[in-house]
């Protein structure tokens, strides 16, 4: 049972007062108890620092670190009851499966026998049962990862921690081994943290999604509220594939609406993203999936088809629109070629619009 | 101050043994030599120690045999260097290449490596010996001498002839050190130089010997390090003589010391040599810290 | 196969082997024949030793200045008494006896050194690749510059501390400045080597359970086994081999090292040519034996203490 606060917590490298540079900076975090969390974001956006502090690894700078109530900035990393997977496993080379999974339970100096009971237990559920007497060495990447989440689950830890556990498996064995994680926190009742820097593994697995960026948290929130309702451009573009297209323009009052312009196309915005003045600029955020195809009726946004990349289930197109590639998903039904003009119809609901200047969302309520 | 953090006091502990170990017995002794070496210690006169500042390095560096054994030990290590690394060199080249037998042949090359430097003076004075030694021996039945020569006790092969003892025994070191070098070069290198058509001999001149650079300077470095405090070959074979052709730094000092048993002055040039070599390898210094 | 091999023309692959076959020739002779002479040497009888020409190869081979060595040595023969002839046959020099009980000295010392060298350089070296702490660099840089102090510029100091402590003519001093003049290598080798071991091994470890010196004792010193017996060959060889500070500490049998009393020989001219070159053998086959034994480790932990160093 564990729920793991940060409380302006700042960790910086190098040495001295004013040397160094900040790997993550006033963070506030609360991770509550048996919830999965997962850290999002490119490399060196501090998440794997957040994660090695949360295992001790890593030596907070300033700010605290609770575990419950207890204060931990000073708890070593082998006096906490946390368990971690590696990206590159870090099995023992000289040690059997058997031994790689038993250690972290010699080390904490339980019975013989019930070291024998969890292993078994836990080689079992992983369906590595038969490669308990090799080596690491002897062993796929697919087989490592099951020992190394073994070597963590036997530990039957109140704090679980990931770094990247996945990223060195190829596409397919990552995909089926997403669902194995989220069902052994079904089972654990632990609270799970996991890093990662691929959005669709995120968008799977969490119950809460923390997007950072240069040591800063970026937002909170579940998959839906980060892909949904993301808070700055950041996270917009971070989440989905393709990426989203983001627009720059004016917003412009009139009519008694607000209106997103650039250049001749003026688009009318829904009242909840009116919030910004007339005149200021803005950035309007339009995800491929979120038009459909006008045909002969009105149309929210006129282009011209530069690309047609068929892709399995739909198309995407790119199109040209006000000086402006947009890459758009239509299905894969529609008859177009490259060099149409087209209109697309877009769901106001959807849209995302920014401010341009600090690139956060200007939805009510954001 | 910052507090001292977990991972700090985990090294402090881990390296305090050898903290505790370089002071004793390295820190303090080149202190403590410096501190000697202003007085006038001479341990045939114990009870009188007087403080004389830098007499001593003045009386060292205005004394002309201290000064000869300077040149003569620059002499013998630029003999020493030059012939390590062009002997290094070839060896390097030879075992950088596959054939039946290289594994062998390098096992063989540690043997000089290995024997100690005492059992390698011994070897080679009895090779030198005059009267029975291998040199002439071979000489004489090759034809190239008629008689048996005085080797060590002529004044002007004496140098030479210890530098060849010393470059026997460290050409394997200098040779790994540039083998590792060699095999340290991207083949791509030489796929390119191929494709453009360069002959062996310029891809050997144009890519194997510039990209072997940083292997001679290191290889250089150690040997002149080893080459300007060398002692055991100087004490065993002729110890400084005949008159003095073979007084170097090193076994100056010595004499000076253990011999006159004027510590204060053995100390001063003990200093001076220290402070000398100190200088010449702080480009040693600096390049290999940068790689670790 | 029924692929086209392409053959290059036969005149330089002949060439090619022909080179090399002459330049591993030279090599060998160059290497071995300085050594072959020491051991022929010491196999000759005196009278045969100095005949001109050399016997390059011994015509009736004897096991003499060994037996003598041995047998004194073990106490089970004397010395030949003053005033005999020395180069005839069965003269057993004084300094005979001394040449086991020194290299029982040369044996403890650098073992001594080897396992000091150990427990204070392997948690030294960890420390170093694995940790970061404010004071690395100058820690590095310290221990670097120790390695190129020359050892005669510490013979001053060591002799007046190594005098005023009473260790004067005890193998206790030459432990310990033998261990300071090995002990940074050591650090070297194995650092280099414990930064080949991923980072997240020892994170890992640490996670799971281990303190510092148990990440050290548990892990990383199972997987340092080629590092630290090349470490522990070093050391051993180093010791071995030292003759200046043995020569300025040691004065009687009870502390001489192998190297001391060989030198001795070396300048005695009671001794037999032939006996000098037995002693000599005596000096060169342990080492020998080690370092073309652990070939591999050698030259791997060389090229880590020198290159990555």
């Amino acid at each position: 049972m564990a729920r793991i606060r940060f409380q302006s917590v700042s960790k910086r490298y190098g040495s001295g007062q004013s040397a160094g540079q900040f790997a993550v900076e006033g963070l506030d975090l609360d991770i509550r108890d048996q919830e999965f969390l997962v850290l999002l974001g490119p490399s060196g956006c501090g998440k794997s620092t957040t994660l090695n502090m949360i295992a001790g690894l890593e030596e907070i700078t300033e700010g605290a670190l609770l575990f419950d109530d207890q204060v931990m900035n000073n708890v070593p990393a082998h006096k906490r009851d946390v368990a971690m997977v590696f990206q590159s496993y870090a099995l023992y080379p000289h040690k059997s499966v058997f031994e790689n999974i038993a250690f972290g339970l010699r080390m904490r100096k339980v019975a013989e026998a019930e070291i024998k009971r969890r292993v078994e237990d836990a080689a079992q559920r992983l369906e590595i049962a038969h490669l308990l007497a090799r080596r690491p060495s002897q062993l796929s990447g697919g087989q490592r990862q099951r020992v190394a989440l073994g070597r963590a689950m036997v530990r039957e830890p109140s704090v679980f921690l990931m770094d990247e556990p996945l990223s060195n498996l190829d596409a397919s064995l990552r995909i089926s081994m997403r669902a194995e994680i989220r069902h052994l926190h079904a089972q654990m009742r632990s609270t799970f943290v996991y890093v990662t820097h691929d959005q669709a593994e995120a968008l799977t697995l969490a119950d809460r999604i923390v997007v950072m960026n240069g040591g800063r948290i970026q937002q909170i929130g579940t998959p839906d509220d980060i892909y949904e309702r993301p808070q700055t451009i950041f996270v917009a573009s971070f989440l989905g594939s393709p990426a989203i297209n983001l627009i720059e323009g004016t917003l412009a009052r009139a009519d008694g609406a607000a209106w997103f312009c650039r250049g001749a196309w003026r688009l009318r915005l829904p009242p909840e993203l009116a919030s910004a003045a007339d005149g200021a600029a803005v950035t309007l955020g339009l995800r491929a999936e979120d038009v459909q195809l006008a045909g002969d009726g009105p149309a929210d946004l006129p282009a011209v088809v530069e690309t047609a990349m068929p892709s399995g289930a739909d198309q995407y197109l790119g199109v040209r629109s006000e000086g402006q590639t947009l890459y758009l998903r239509v299905a894969k039904d529609a008859r177009v070629r490259e060099g149409d003009a087209v209109g697309f119809t877009l769901t106001p609901q959807r849209l995302h619009l920014f401010d341009s200047q600090t690139g956060r969302s200007l939805r009510a309520g954001a | 101050m910052q507090r001292i953090s977990h991972d700090e006091r985990a090294a402090l502990g881990l390296l305090g043994p050898l903290a505790v170990v370089l002071m004793a017995v390295t820190a303090f002794p080149i202190l403590y030599s410096l501190w000697i070496s202003l007085f006038a210690v001479n341990l045939r006169r114990p009870a009188r120690q007087p403080f004389v500042g830098l007499d001593n390095y003045l009386h060292v560096l205005g004394d002309a045999q201290f000064l000869e054994s300077v040149t003569r030990t620059a002499w013998f290590s630029a003999i020493a260097v030059l012939a390590v690394l062009v002997i290094a060199t070839l060896v390097a080249i030879l075992l950088d290449q596959e054939f039946p037998g290289r594994r062998i042949l390098s096992a063989c090359l540690l043997i000089p490596w290995a024997i100690p430097s005492v059992a390698n003076g011994l070897m080679w004075k009895w090779i030198y010996d005059a009267n029975y030694g291998a040199l002439n021996g071979a000489l004489m039945q090759l034809g190239f001498i008629t008689q048996a020569q005085v080797w060590l006790g002529n004044a002007n092969r004496t140098i030479p002839l210890i530098a060849n003892a010393f470059i026997w025994k460290e050409v394997p070191l200098a040779a790994i050190l540039l083998l590792v070098t060699l095999k340290s070069i991207p083949s791509d290198l030489y796929a390119a130089a191929r494709v453009d058509g360069a002959p062996a001999w310029h891809r050997f001149v144009h890519v194997t010997l510039p990209a072997m650079r940083p292997g001679f300077l290191l290889v250089a470095l150690y040997e002149l390090l080893m080459a300007v405090r060398h002692f055991d070959l100087f004490s065993l074979l002729t110890e400084g003589g005949p008159g003095g052709a073979s007084d170097v730094l090193a076994w100056r000092i010595y004499v000076e010391t253990f011999r006159n048993l004027s510590f204060g002055t053995g100390a001063a040039m003990s200093y001076i040599l220290a402070v000398a070599t100190l200088a010449a390898s702080y480009a040693l210094i600096r390049s290999m810290a940068q790689r670790l | 196969m029924s692929g086209v091999i392409i053959r290059r023309p036969w005149a330089p692959r002949l060439l090619r082997t022909a080179v090399l076959g002459a330049a591993s020739l030279l090599l060998l002779i160059y290497v071995l024949a300085p050594v072959a002479w020491l051991l022929s040497s010491s196999l000759q009888q005196e009278r045969e030793l100095t005949s001109i020409p050399p016997h390059w190869i011994p015509d009736h081979p004897t096991l003499q200045n060994f037996r003598a060595i041995f047998a004194t040595g073990l106490g089970y023969a004397q010395p030949s008494a003053n005033g005999v002839d020395p180069t005839s046959g069965g003269f057993i020099p004084s300094v005979a006896a001394n040449l086991l009980p020194a290299m029982g000295n040369s044996f403890i010392v650098a073992f001594a050194v080897v396992v000091l060298n150990l427990l204070i350089g392997v948690p030294a070296a960890y420390a170093i690749a694995k940790i970061r702490f404010r004071f690395r660099n100058a820690a590095l840089y310290t221990i670097l510059a120790t390695r190129v102090i020359p050892d005669i510029a510490l013979v001053v100091p060591f002799f007046l501390m190594v005098r005023k402590l009473g260790l004067l003519d005890s193998l206790t001093s030459l432990i310990i400045t033998y261990l300071a003049v090995t002990v940074p290598f050591s650090v070297f080798v194995l650092a280099s080597f414990f930064e080949q071991l991923p980072d997240d091994l020892d994170r890992a470890a640490r996670v799971d359970g281990c303190s510092r010196l148990q990440v050290l004792t548990r892990v990383f010193l199972p997987l340092a086994r080629p590092a630290l017996v090349a470490v522990g060959l070093f050391a051993f060889l180093a010791s071995w081999n030292e003759f200046l500070l043995a020569l300025m500490f040691t004065q009687t049998a009870a502390s001489q090292t192998l190297p001391i009393v060989v030198a001795g020989i070396t300048s005695d001219f009671t001794v037999s040519f032939s006996f000098l070159n037995a002693a000599g053998v005596l000096a060169v086959v342990p080492p020998v034996i080690l370092a073309v034994m652990f070939e591999r480790y050698i030259v791997s932990g060389l090229t880590a203490g020198a290159v990555k160093g």
